[in-house]
């Protein structure tokens, strides 16, 4: 049994793998495809409106690989990128892969922090909701966060801007250090935080809502089982079931939520950033496509799909191993 | 007779359906009585730049162009609305079309749509919206398209369970008896069975479609020769210490709009799935 539960297991395992290597490389294709076939051409917009002189276009076809026919471009792409190349920037003439590592830490501090902030956050709400259903604390939160779910998040940045910046003047509303104070050590980490509090808290309140949600149900749901009528019957303490029952059977849909809510982040956190002026990848992306710099465009969406299709397929190995019950199928 | 009086039962017995129904009539009087509502043509640029509420007649303020406020936010929902129907109606066809086609014929046919299905509720949707919006141009027609190609999936997944439950039934059994063609089966009996967790998701999405479009424009991707919500906050982000009124509004408009959409898309699920347990109560 023992035996045959560890086979199933392995075998939905690489299933989701490769499902997620498909996934990517449908991904690959279909920026390619997309890419070549939108109106635009980038070598035109590098020469300038007046300036057709085809000598100096052929050049710049040859240089960036353009002359070469898209079924061999596509090949060369899919080589550099397998090993990990993204390519060069048409614009800026520098690695992708470097660009995007000057910013990919900024973007990974604002939506680490949101989501592991709104998981506890919005678990415990929603758990306490579902505890008391039906009190006054329920109805507000649960109001709260139905409002809350609706509220675009790049408003909410805007209105926390008008409050806690421009009228109070409490916290700073752009960037991520104050320019020209070149803090270091302690105090840089500080200055760091300061900025990170606005963008943090706009991320954070939009993602409780799935936090809440998920926690309140899955609690009430387990709640209503048998097995806990039963436990009741026998006569054991409610806390004591709640503690060893209920919530252990609860916390398991949340961990899907947090693979899903990342994912939601990772683009999330792109809109914020424009907001807060928050030096990281949703500004790359802005840059890149008022410049038609493709490359940066392609290899930033690649990087972002790999990581959403790891998070996604980590959490649902995650849940398998901690529920029995899971089919693999 | 009696149907029409068994909806409008199901409609008040469920409160967040009757919220959604009373907001939803708001929003379609608003539209029907644009040009009365309408204090200033919202398209015309005035001499009043920037003045704050309530001055020269201008209700809630202007912009930098001294467009009025107050009548830009009535104009914007027409555009809401129709982003939030048509994207989803493509939405809807393209998920009930692969979906029912997946869960009725089964087998490899199935193998092929359900891993395209699960491809496509991994990708990062947004960043493909903004990328296409990018290439291919920011008119209104196209961020419509691009949200209903985009969005399809999770449609998809609910049809294609309804339709593989349905197949195993007496009555469309006896269809397949009967000799009839595959394609009438699944439009004449599997979709028409299995449509209803389709049309709760659908109304739902039309909140995700809203918030969509409001944040393609706010990236500065939306049609500028259209009134939006998402284009006017992303025009007030530049005075939002000096003009608050352009961007506040509008995300207001928004919130409500979005919940109206959430609150029908639950109400209905609450009214066309029969194993819902929590029972209209929220």
């Amino acid at each position: 049994m023992m035996e045959e539960r560890k086979q199933a297991m392995k075998k939905y395992v690489i299933r989701r793998i490769l499902s997620g290597i498909l996934t990517i490389f449908i991904v690959f294709t279909l920026t390619f495809i997309l890419i070549k076939s939108a109106p635009g051409d980038p070598i035109r917009t590098l020469l300038g409106q007046d300036n057709d002189d085809p000598v100096l276009q052929a050049a710049l076809e040859e240089k960036w690989g353009l002359n070469k026919s898209l079924p061999e471009q596509y090949l060369a792409y899919l080589s550099n990128a397998v090993q990990g190349d993204l390519g060069t920037s048409i614009i800026y003439e520098r690695s992708v892969n470097d660009m995007i590592g000057e910013k990919v830490g900024a973007t990974v501090l604002l939506g680490l922090t949101s989501a592991i902030l709104a998981l506890i956050i919005g678990t415990t709400m929603g758990i306490i909701a579902a505890r008391h259903e039906g009190s006054a604390y329920d109805l507000v939160t649960s109001g709260a966060t139905y409002t809350m779910n609706s509220v675009p998040s790049f408003w909410l940045g805007l209105m926390l801007i008008i409050l806690f910046s421009t009228k109070l003047g409490w916290l700073p509303s752009y960037g991520m250090t104050t320019a020209r104070k070149n803090f270091e050590g302690w105090a840089y980490v500080a200055d760091v935080m300061r900025h990170m509090v606005l963008p943090v808290m706009t991320l954070t309140l939009v993602t409780i809502p799935q936090y809440f949600r998920t926690a309140k149900s899955a609690v009430l749901q387990v709640m209503n089982e048998d097995f806990i009528t039963t436990l009741r019957a026998t006569g054991m303490d409610e806390k004591k079931i709640f503690y060893k029952y209920v919530f252990r059977n609860a916390i398991l849909p949340t961990i899907t939520i947090f693979g899903i809510t990342m994912a939601y982040l990772i683009t999330g956190v792109s809109l914020i950033e424009v907001v807060f002026s928050w030096p990281g990848m949703g500004r790359l992306v802005l840059t890149a496509i008022t410049q038609r710099d493709y490359p940066t465009l392609q290899g930033i969406y690649l990087v972002m799909s790999v990581s959403i299709a790891v998070v996604m397929i980590l959490v649902d190995i995650i849940y398998a191993i901690f529920d029995p019950r899971i089919r693999y199928d | 007779m009696t149907k029409i009086k068994k909806v409008f039962r199901t409609i008040a017995g469920d409160r967040q359906l009757l919220f959604g129904c009373l907001g939803l009539m708001i929003l379609l009087l608003v539209i029907l009585f644009q040009g009365v509502l309408e204090t200033h043509d919202p398209y015309e640029y005035g001499s009043d730049s920037l003045v704050g509420l309530g001055v020269n007649g201008h209700l809630l303020g202007t912009n930098k162009l001294g467009q009025d406020i107050f009548s830009m936010l009535i104009a914007g929902v027409s555009t809401s609305l129709k982003v939030a129907l048509i994207s989803s109606m493509i939405s809807a066809i393209i998920g009930i079309l692969i979906g029912g086609a997946a869960g009725f014929l089964g087998g490899k046919v199935d193998l092929v749509l359900s891993e395209l299905i699960n491809v496509f509720m991994m990708i990062p949707t947004f960043f493909l919206e903004l990328m296409i919006i990018a290439l291919f141009g920011n008119s209104i027609v196209n961020v419509m398209i691009v949200i209903g190609l985009t969005s399809w999936a999770s449609n998809a997944k609910l049809m294609r369970a309804q339709a593989l439950s349905l197949r195993e039934r007496t009555f469309v059994k006896s269809a397949v008896v009967m000799g009839e063609s595959q394609p009438q089966i699944l439009f004449n009996y599997i979709i028409p069975n299995g449509i209803f967790p389709v049309i709760a998701n659908t109304t739902m999405g039309m909140s995700g479609a809203i918030l969509t479009e409001a944040s393609l424009s706010f990236l500065g991707l939306g049609d500028v020769n259209v009134i939006s919500w998402g284009q006017m906050i992303y025009d007030g982000k530049s005075y939002i210490t000096s003009a608050w009124w352009i961007a506040t509004f509008a995300g207001l408009a928004i919130i409500f709009t979005v919940i109206i959409f959430y609150m029908l898309g639950d109400g209905l699920n609450h009214a066309l799935n029969p194993k819902h347990v929590s029972g209209g109560k929220k």
